[in-house]
């Protein structure tokens, strides 16, 4: 499960680009999970989960979106959302501990960067395209599953998944990687 | 250009590699946020299915803190906000109203043929309390 929650975390924070956020959102989806579907079969857990992770990064924009219509009717109170601003993955990554220190140190850091420049192109996916991906090939469901996960067609899901595979593609690419 | 599963799957290989490289604190608190999800069941029967994928990686189980709040806060919270809105609003428009009347009671006084040296003349204004009181 320690896998499941880091996933979940990294997906959110995708998502949202706030650890504090992230974070809530991914403990309230696991609340909700434990509250609303405790007696569920184990084999459904995993599609339950990613939907109710799914459903609270979007219950997290429309509160945003509340909150920001808010604060623009308030403008004593306005201030401008720099958080993208101040976002950057490579400050999502930190040096592993000793114990990994037998590898190239060259390599780590050559895969690090890597790993920074996908999350990186992932964030500016669009979010649709970016949950389908993230569904099908990094949660490994089935399209169907994905589908009943994001609330869409089957034919969606495919959509998705080929147009963030082409713009991933072409982002890292563009940014001189090539896997 | 290689297949499109093929070169997601390097991708989504990259993005687990990436999720050893967690912020520190940060795993601490999802473990506390699994093991305050696990002390909500409710119910006892609900236990072993989801203890089983909850549970595996995790110690026992302790009761945490919601890090977010109730509804029953947010409503709260909601309300105040609102009083905030109406008192704020009130205030504004009472400076309109009192502001509104400096600027009738200036136009007064500029537009009268009395020069408006006279108001401070005390004097004139002994003689505009005498004359007011009889």
């Amino acid at each position: 499960m320690a896998d499941v929650e880091r996933r979940a975390y990294k997906q959110a924070i995708f998502a949202v680009r706030d650890e504090d956020a992230a974070l809530d959102i991914v403990q309230d989806a696991m609340l909700k999970l434990t509250e609303n579907y405790g007696g569920k079969p184990a084999g459904e857990l995993p599609m339950l989960f990613q939907r109710i992770l799914q459903n609270t990064i979007h219950d997290h924009f429309r509160r945003q979106k509340v909150r920001s219509t808010w604060t623009t009717l308030l403008s004593a109170l306005g201030q401008k959302d720099d958080r993208d601003e101040e976002y950057d993955p490579l400050e999502t990554l930190q040096a592993k501990s000793d114990s990994n220190a037998a590898a190239d140190p060259a390599l780590q850091l050559e895969q690090s960067q890597i790993i920074a420049l996908i999350e990186q192109a992932l964030s500016r996916l669009p979010a649709r395209q970016r949950e389908a991906f993230l569904l099908r090939y990094w949660e490994e469901l089935d399209v169907a599953e994905a589908a009943a996960a994001m609330g869409c067609s089957e034919g969606s899901v495919k959509t998705h998944c080929s147009r963030a595979v082409h713009a991933l593609a072409g982002m890292l690419a563009a940014k001189g990687l090539k896997l | 250009m290689m297949p499109e599963s093929e070169f997601a799957k390097k991708i989504a290989t990259y993005l687990t590699a990436g999720t050893t490289e967690l912020k520190p604190g940060v795993a601490y608190r999802l473990q506390q946020a699994r093991t305050a999800a696990l002390a909500r069941l409710a119910q006892p029967d609900k236990m072993p299915a989801i203890e089983r994928e909850l549970s595996m990686a995790g110690p026992g189980y302790s009761r945490g803190p919601r890090r977010s709040g109730s509804p029953s806060w947010r409503w709260i919270a909601a309300a105040v906000l609102l009083l905030g809105i109406v008192a704020f609003g009130w205030q504004q428009w009472q400076a309109y109203i009192q502001v509104k009347e400096f600027e009738d009671l200036d136009a007064q006084i500029l537009s009268s043929d009395l020069p408006i040296d006279a108001y401070l003349d005390r004097g004139f204004q002994n003689w505009l309390k005498t004359s007011y009181e009889r």
